[in-house]
């Protein structure tokens, strides 16, 4: 028994996004979920299960929980409800808990969700107060090592030595998230380029990064409807199929400081590769457009080697001009913009736009998209999907 | 160049928490000596702690007292500040440790500039105080 072709997503929802939203992560939760339905032609009160994630454990508790969803949505009963931990590592196994949910019968339909308002709420993400009470951060925050950007830069730095990766390599992704961006009226950096002279010289926040390898900070929700294939069929839009999950966490995993393995790499993702190619019996070659998590651009060259796109060691080569990963490229790459220049909501906004790929609906649309690679955040622990047209 | 703390807001990131089976490491940081975890079944060495030994699933630990001495295996320069609590910029290191196969421990530099740093440079621990309750395991340049 596998769950591959099982679940498919059927609507799409999302609200603007904005650096001040003026309304509270519920609100937009709300928001979202609302034009997800309206979006699948499904009546609110259809809704019977809720698949979400937050940040509990780094910055604060769930600020949108689904109960207080729910309720302001006057959803009568979730027959499910999940949440998936560690962050932006959670984005695509909210999906793979909401199609377990929906192929076992567990539930009919299950919305996955993510709200957030860092740009103007009370938790600003990379900025913390005070050590957070969970042990592990007694080791860190002491030395002010205390922001995802420091602890990735720290893991990046190492992975540039040991491969010869650049800068300029690394200034590729943020270009061609940009262009995707131009592409899409949605993306907070629509209308605004970006240019590499721009990139190589915006000073550093934490050396290797500059504030161009770090996504954006913003406020909006986003919300995906998953069911049966069976349903899909009654509903308005074509499904997304969820052809592959994956989750992996690999050994001696840490949140966001993994620093103590034999070589300080993203084995998760590797983990998690295996798991979503070997469900979906694809491979690398047989993707056709791919939405890699970018809460930095280092990360995307990392993945196409844990991917399997290329080996170790290649990743920045491969980005290198940026004509592999652009629209037209042999693999499209983060085509809403991705986080880097779409907007940050923790990879559900990417989801969303693997899904417009398959419909074949995205600004930065891939010719007959077939199979679609979306990624969760690293260095955590992470998930991914590989969403298809189906048979 | 060391790391500067604004000791106004030091209670809010220098009060650690641990869990017991961390207990050595920390007890180790309050006499000023460095000290890690190593497997009394097969002698591996674990850093952050952990409660059970990874490789022979033993539970039985000795905290041993390191040389101190470890290599530079990376590092950042903070340049934007995060907190006020720290006053950039300022270096973050991770050393990995000579005596004690597969430890590394993040930490800071003490008198080091962000330029004088390098892959696999030599360093050794120091302790620094950072309020009146606790000294800090910093590192330095071997013989600086």
């Amino acid at each position: 028994m596998s769950l591959k072709n099982k679940a498919c997503i059927v609507g799409i929802g999302s609200t603007e996004f904005t650096r001040n939203a003026g309304r509270s992560e519920i609100h937009l939760a709300v928001d979202a979920v609302t034009a997800a339905c309206v979006d699948a032609g499904l009546e609110i009160d259809q809704i019977d299960g809720m698949s979400s994630y937050g940040t509990a454990g780094i910055y604060a508790a769930e600020l949108a929980p689904d109960i207080d969803v729910a309720r302001s949505l006057g959803i009568p009963n979730l027959r499910y409800f999940g949440q998936t931990p560690w962050g932006g590592g959670a984005s695509c196994g909210t999906v793979a808990h909401a199609a377990m949910a929906v192929a076992s019968g567990v539930a009919n339909y299950v919305v996955c969700y993510r709200s957030l308002k860092p740009a103007s709420g009370t938790v600003r993400y990379g900025r913390p107060t005070a050590i957070p009470a969970e042990y592990r951060y007694s080791y860190y925050m002491p030395y002010g090592f205390a922001s995802p950007t420091m602890w990735v830069a720290t893991l990046a730095k190492r992975w540039m030595h040991e491969t010869g990766a650049t800068r300029e390599q690394l200034g590729y992704v943020a270009l061609v998230c940009r262009e995707n961006a131009l592409r899409n009226p949605r993306a907070m950096f629509y209308g605004r380029p970006l240019t590499m002279e721009e990139y190589l010289h915006s000073p550093m926040s934490s050396d290797p990064f500059t504030l161009h390898d770090t996504c954006l900070e913003n406020d909006g929700a986003v919300a995906l409807i998953v069911t049966t294939p069976e349903r899909a069929r009654d509903l308005k839009q074509k499904p997304a199929f969820v052809t592959g999950v994956g989750f992996g966490t690999s050994y001696d995993s840490h949140s966001m400081t993994s620093f103590y393995r034999d070589s300080i790499g993203l084995p998760e993702c590797t983990e998690a590769a295996r798991e979503v190619f070997r469900m979906a019996q694809l491979s690398p070659k047989d993707i056709d457009v791919a939405q890699l998590y970018d809460a930095f651009t280092v990360t995307v060259p990392m993945q196409l080697e844990n991917y399997g796109f290329c080996k170790y060691g290649e990743g920045g080569a491969f980005c290198q001009g940026g004509d592999r990963i652009r629209l037209g490229g042999e693999l499209p790459i983060n085509t809403s913009g991705g986080m880097l220049a779409e907007a940050y909501i923790h990879g559900m906004n990417m989801i969303a736009e693997g899904v417009r790929q398959v419909r074949g609906t995205s600004t930065s649309q891939v010719k007959d998209a077939q199979n679609v690679l979306v990624t969760g955040g690293l260095g955590v622990p992470t998930t991914a999907l590989i969403l298809t047209q189906g048979h | 160049m060391s790391i500067e703390y604004n000791p106004k807001y030091m209670k809010h990131f220098y009060d650690p928490v641990w869990e017991n089976f961390e207990d050595g490491f920390w007890q180790g940081v309050k006499q000023r000596k460095l000290k890690f975890q190593k497997c009394s079944g097969c002698g591996t060495f674990s850093h952050p702690p952990r409660v059970r030994c990874p490789k022979c699933k033993g539970d039985g630990w000795e905290w041993v007292e390191s040389s101190g001495k470890g290599r530079i295996y990376s590092w950042t320069v903070a340049r934007q500040e995060v907190h006020p609590a720290f006053r950039v910029p300022f270096e973050i290191v991770l050393v990995e440790m000579e005596n004690e196969p597969g430890v590394r421990i993040i930490s800071n530099m003490v008198d080091c500039s962000a330029e004088e740093i390098s892959f696999g440079m030599p360093v050794e621990v120091c302790f620094r105080e950072v309020t009146k309750e606790w000294a800090l395991p910093m590192f330095k340049k071997l013989g600086g």
